[in-house]
């Protein structure tokens, strides 16, 4: 499980370009810091109100005031500042944020999302991420292919409430990476190493082309070694 | 505007009400003004109705009121941190009306703006927009959200002083600003309390304007999260 998780947060961190500002929600995606490119600069903001999120503060050196949405402790970069939760989400929904990456239930061909409750489960809510899926300029769902029943988590169509209506542009997995075109819907560009077209095929639900260039043992060697350890 | 509006704590929240609703600032732990929610476990109040962006973490903060049976409703964006919270609703103990934490900020500072209301993005094709008119404006849709305004609002901030001028510190701030705004009756508990003049007035994120009422901050905040997520 682990192993999944690092190779899909590896693989994401790919996608960052330096400059960009980003918002990363909890689990899965806050992995993603840790893989981001030396060479690369991007800006972390924070939807309880902060940008320019540095690493974990040392032990003994958490601060009660500076903390992350999911409540861990946090550091900010030299040019971070605060604000108000209207400001955050201003920032959000206005399209100041370049990326978000959220984990999720459900995907869909048609792009759709649903990420923030199961039908009788017990609810936990939203949180920000409606207005992160609608206002980020793109969305990423960094999530593992099959739910733990083992059933596709990229379906026809979503049958959990949705988080947002046609909103996500790529769908990242430990087997695949699908990009979301207006005239193609979702395109399979890469399949990771230790898969093949047909095992992509047999393991996805939603429809998609396979693109004519698509990259087969693709992901590159950090996940290579994810995947052997 | 009274000149001092520090009062003790018994005095600052007397005027709450049964059947009252109260925005209430902080999140996750991060803000909350734990000092006036547990004055408020001690008033025999029932039936509030309760918007704050979640319900505390663990087993501090709304969540205490809310095992104390005062609570009929919250709207929050998220309740996932306080499990009693979600076994309240299963078992019809309290209303939840989940809300985009970015609609509920919203809410709250258009209501402390004088707006009736505003048109947000957020949630169309989701059942954020149940019951709520959907508005196209150059071609793309919109939820129609209604103002919130409420009888009381409780927040922390902290530096504060006597007019209720307030500076928050890191991101302890989040939805304190906008709850200050949206209530007719507004509570503040400050860690340090300063006389008039003695704050940076270029650095005041609440002026005293919003402020009813100053309580001194004698509880520290829970606990941050210690465990890393594995999932």
């Amino acid at each position: 499980m682990t192993d999944a998780k690092s190779v899909i947060a590896a693989r994401a961190a790919k996608e960052l370009k330096d400059g960009q500002v980003i918002n990363l929600g909890i689990g899965l995606p806050t992995l993603i810091a840790n893989y981001v490119d030396h060479d690369v600069d991007v800006v972390i903001q924070t939807e309880n109100g902060a940008i320019g999120v540095g690493p974990r503060p040392q032990p003994g050196c958490e601060d009660r005031d500076r903390a992350n949405a999911g409540n861990q402790p946090i550091t900010l970069i030299p040019g971070g500042s605060y604000f108000d939760s209207a400001t955050s989400f201003g920032m959000i929904r206005g399209g100041h944020v370049d990326a978000t990456f959220l984990g999720t239930l459900q995907v869909d061909e048609q792009g759709n999302i649903a990420n923030w409750v199961v039908p009788g489960k017990m609810l936990a809510g939203m949180g920000g991420a409606m207005d992160l899926v609608t206002g980020a300029k793109t969305v990423y769902i960094v999530s593992e292919h099959c739910a733990k029943d083992g059933s596709s988590k990229l379906m026809q169509r979503c049958t959990f409430p949705l988080t947002g209506a046609k909103e996500c542009d790529v769908i990242i997995t430990e087997r695949a990476l699908f990009r979301r075109y207006p005239d193609r819907g979702f395109v399979l560009e890469e399949v990771a190493c230790g898969y093949s077209l047909d095992d992509i095929a047999a393991c996805t639900d939603m429809a998609y082309t396979v693109a004519d260039d698509v990259k087969l043992d693709a992901y590159g060697e950090v996940e290579h070694e994810a995947i052997a350890t | 505007m009274p000149k001092n509006k520090v009062v003790p704590i018994a005095e600052a929240m007397s005027p709450i009400r049964s059947g009252m609703s109260i925005a209430i600032g902080g999140f996750i732990g991060q803000g909350d003004p734990l000092t006036l929610i547990d004055h408020l476990k001690t008033i025999d109040v029932k039936d509030l109705t309760i918007y704050e962006n979640d319900g505390g973490f663990h087993d501090r903060g709304t969540v205490e009121l809310v095992n104390q049976g005062k609570v009929k409703k919250i709207v929050a964006s998220h309740v996932g941190t306080t499990p009693d919270i979600g076994e309240a609703m299963n078992e019809g103990r309290l209303e939840v009306v989940p809300t985009p934490q970015g609609t509920l900020a919203e809410m709250m500072r258009c209501g402390g703006a004088g707006l009736g209301g505003f048109l947000t993005p957020t949630g169309v094709g989701t059942i954020a927009e149940e019951g709520k008119q959907v508005v196209e404006l150059h071609g793309r849709r919109y939820i129609l959200v209604e103002a919130l305004r409420v009888d009381v609002a409780l927040i922390r901030a902290h530096s504060g002083d006597t007019w209720g001028n307030l500076i928050y510190r890191g991101t302890s701030r989040n939805f304190n600003v906008v709850a200050a705004t949206c209530a007719d009756y507004v509570v503040a508990e400050v860690e340090d309390l300063y006389t008039l003049g003695e704050l940076d007035t270029n650095a005041i994120h609440t002026p005293g304007i919003f402020v009813d009422a100053v309580v001194r901050a004698d509880i520290g905040y829970c606990k941050l999260r210690e465990e890393k997520f594995d999932d």
